[in-house]
């Protein structure tokens, strides 16, 4: 059956293409012709009009309402809720622990991904097993590790605690005590998208022209004067990349700070999508959480744009 | 033959597609009245149960269904009061809501400014249910203006657990009557390795662990409150401000502890006593391997102690055929018979007066449940901050970890968290003006 289908097919695409020319080419296309062309781009205009546009210009228009999300009235504040993050404590918190936040785990990949890519670049035994086992936390659920982690981190029964006690420091209170709290949500999520950070950097490296190295040999280059002036200027628009996915990504981290901290203690790891979903499922403030979300969109847009002119000038490098 | 091309293979998967789509829409609709007309209606319950709990809501539900065959209930569990009362919301929006729902005191309110839940009575007389048979205390929360808009079932008080061991040790037995009992052996009961504490005499939980629910009854034994039944704020104000510094003095004096799961820490030695929920008492009593005391809530300058938890709701979008399927189920998980079976093996209230009556024998067993039901008498319904205003125990329930975690000064935090609250009070007002 199916081989005789795609024989069918294939004949007629010769066919197709031995007509000779008809009435068709010359005119504008068809209706027909555009019915096709709707019909091919339908399934992606409709999903991003569905998910994404939609949402975006509701969001925009939420942000100026005033509802509790189940409410038939919406009142229209204007700008009452920008006014409200404005001169809200908590959402100033919330800024700064998010940019905290994307500087820690932004760092800590780019740093660690970088040092464990040089590591499994070189020729080691078991090199396929570490890179997998680098790799695999990238590939399991934010919610079950975020589970694991506080077992991990629990001051007294904790495996953590269990190696500081051997080295006789007390354990702090990791997620109960404000100051220890963002620090070891970062940790978290470093430790879950490190993998993807080395594995872009893996395959900078090993793009890099072996005869640059071998040319820094002759000139008399040592390791680090190699790394120095070989491999990060070879890798710069490669670490640009992962600079900027994972701003992105870190500024939307939600789901280990849902189950680890729910944002607390007293909102010492507050960041911004979690705020976004406080102000609009758990406190229902539509409004505020639309708000937010433009705030968001804003810095996420700011980001990109640095990001498309800064890749435009160095589009030719390397 | 007809040649086949991509074009027109394109074109006949759509209109294949299309008419399938249209095809399933029909079959749906023709396939429906069969359902209705045979078999038992069928309901769907929302409840928001975990662990043990979750065990004795799901047998409540299986037992439901083998008691009768008119109508069949499908339990689906949604998280927590907080998640149940979101994915509710989204549900309304959705028009996709269950029949009937586990409300708890702090968010039914919000469905009932929105007219989600049915109105009752109706189906009370139709039932011939006796109310009186209720605690009255319990059954009047879910009152509004003579109209009844849920059903007590699982219905809490805080209670002080302690370590009996250690209590008696330092000659109290059974517990400390007032605060300042508790207070004069913190000493003997806190132990320490340098600075950390080891073992300490009493545990706050956080806001997600309703702190803010287990203060209301101290602010009331400082003769305080959260507001007047007319949201007039008074957290800020001298009684409030009292209890708050006391919480606060606890842990600057070294002897109470802020930790993530306070009841862990209890049955693990970690503390000594705690305040929770009468609905942690078949739990704590598993998983301790010490003999627990319950007493009543220590007193200040007066006794204080409020109830809690949940109860049973019907929506309004409904027809009248499932809403009374889903109240042939509210009826039958709160009839003396159940509310016994669900108190012993929860910990909750007795929500019914003549299910106390076949409890003796449990209660000789477990002297700890009759302390809950003792107490129960003497409890009263929360301020209205907390309840009625959205978000208001999350609200307060910050200001109290600024105060425990943080140890920030008592006054400026409440004078914070009256204003949030005021604002946050406005929205309530308007809709309660409007419903007359």
């Amino acid at each position: 059956m199916q081989g005789s289908t795609s024989l069918t097919l294939q004949n007629s695409v010769s066919t197709d293409q031995a007509l000779p020319v008809g009435t068709s080419r010359r005119k504008r296309p068809p209706v027909s012709e555009w019915l096709l062309f709707l019909l091919f781009i339908a399934p992606n205009f409709i999903l991003f009009g569905v998910f994404s546009y939609w949402p975006m210009i509701q969001t925009a228009y939420l942000s100026g309402v005033r509802w509790d999300m189940i409410s038939p009235t919406k009142r229209w504040v204007g700008l009452d809720n920008y006014r409200y993050l404005w001169n809200d404590d908590t959402f100033r918190q919330v800024l700064v622990n998010s940019f905290w936040f994307a500087i820690g785990a932004v760092g800590g990949s780019l740093v660690l991904g970088l040092a464990i890519a040089l590591l499994l670049n070189q020729k080691l035994r078991f090199r396929d097993f570490a890179r997998a086992a680098v790799f695999m936390p990238t590939l399991l659920s934010g919610a079950a590790i975020g589970i694991v982690w506080v077992y991990i981190f629990d001051p007294r029964y904790g495996i953590l605690a269990g190696f500081l006690k051997v080295l006789s420091v007390n354990s702090p209170s990791w997620l109960g005590d404000p100051t220890w709290a963002l620090p070891a949500v970062i940790i978290v999520y470093i430790w879950k998208n490190v993998g993807l950070a080395t594995v872009i950097f893996l395959a900078g490296l090993q793009g890099i022209p072996r005869d640059l190295y071998e040319a820094a040999t002759v000139d008399g280059a040592g390791r680090l004067s190699k790394f120095r002036n070989v491999t990060l200027p070879m890798l710069s628009p490669i670490m640009f990349f992962v600079v900027v996915t994972s701003i992105l990504s870190s500024f939307q981290a939600f789901d280990i700070i849902n189950v680890m901290t729910r944002g607390g203690p007293v909102d010492a790891t507050n960041i911004l999508v979690y705020y976004i979903y406080q102000q609009g499922f758990v406190a229902f403030n539509a409004g505020r959480a639309g708000a937010a979300s433009m705030v968001l969109f804003v810095i996420m847009l700011a980001i990109t744009l640095i990001q498309l002119r800064f890749s435009e000038r160095k589009v030719h490098y390397g | 033959m007809t040649t086949i091309n991509r074009r027109t293979m394109l074109k006949g998967t759509a209109a294949t597609a299309a008419g399938l789509t249209v095809a399933s829409k029909a079959s749906k609709t023709f396939a429906a009245p069969a359902v209705i007309q045979s078999g038992p209606t069928k309901i769907v319950y929302w409840g928001s149960f975990a662990d043990s709990l979750g065990v004795a809501e799901k047998q409540l539900c299986d037992n439901f269904n083998a008691a009768q065959t008119d109508v069949e209930l499908e339990y689906q569990y949604q998280g927590t009061y907080e998640e149940t009362a979101q994915k509710l919301t989204a549900a309304v929006a959705a028009r996709q809501t269950p029949d009937v729902s586990l409300v708890s005191d702090v968010w039914w309110f919000k469905f009932y400014l929105n007219n989600v839940l049915a109105p009752l009575n109706d189906l009370i007389a139709a039932n011939n249910i006796d109310t009186t048979d209720y605690v009255d205390s319990l059954f009047n929360e879910g009152v509004r203006n003579g109209e009844s808009y849920w059903i007590p079932m699982a219905r809490s008080t805080p209670l002080f657990y302690f370590n009996k061991e250690l209590y008696t040790e330092v000659g109290l037995p059974d517990g400390p009557e007032t605060w300042d009992d508790l207070v004069a052996v913190t000493d003997q009961l806190v132990t320490k390795d340098g600075d950390t504490i080891t073992r300490s005499a009493f545990a706050h939980p956080n806001s997600a662990s309703y702190v803010a629910w287990l203060f209301q009854p101290v602010v009331w034994q400082n003769l305080g409150a959260y507001s007047d039944a007319d949201f007039n704020i008074q957290i800020n104000q001298e009684g409030a401000v009292k209890a708050g510094n006391f919480y606060r003095d606890s842990v600057v004096n070294g002897w109470a502890t802020t930790p993530d799961d306070p009841e862990s820490d209890f049955v693990n030695g970690y503390t000594a006593s705690l305040m929770a929920s009468t609905g942690s008492l078949a739990g704590i009593l598993a998983e301790s391997p010490f003999e627990v005391g319950t007493a009543f809530l220590p007193q200040a300058e007066a006794f204080g102690c409020c109830t809690g938890g949940a109860g049973l709701a019907i929506l309004a979008d409904k027809s009248a055929e499932q809403q009374a399927a889903a109240f042939q189920f509210v009826s039958w998980a709160t009839a003396p018979e159940q509310t016994a079976w669900w108190s012993e093996n929860t910990g909750y209230m007795p929500v019914r007066k003549s299910a106390v009556d076949g409890m003796t024998d449990f209660f000789a067993e477990n002297p700890n449940f009759k302390t809950a039901v003792d107490q129960l008498p003497q409890t009263q319904a929360q301020d209205a901050a907390r309840v009625f205003i959205p978000n208001g125990d999350q609200i307060i329930g910050k200001g109290l970890e600024r105060i425990t975690v943080n140890q920030e000064e008592v006054q400026p935090v409440f004078d914070d968290v009256a204003q949030t609250l005021e604002e946050e009070a406005e929205p309530v007002l308007e809709a309660l003006a409007a419903l007359g």
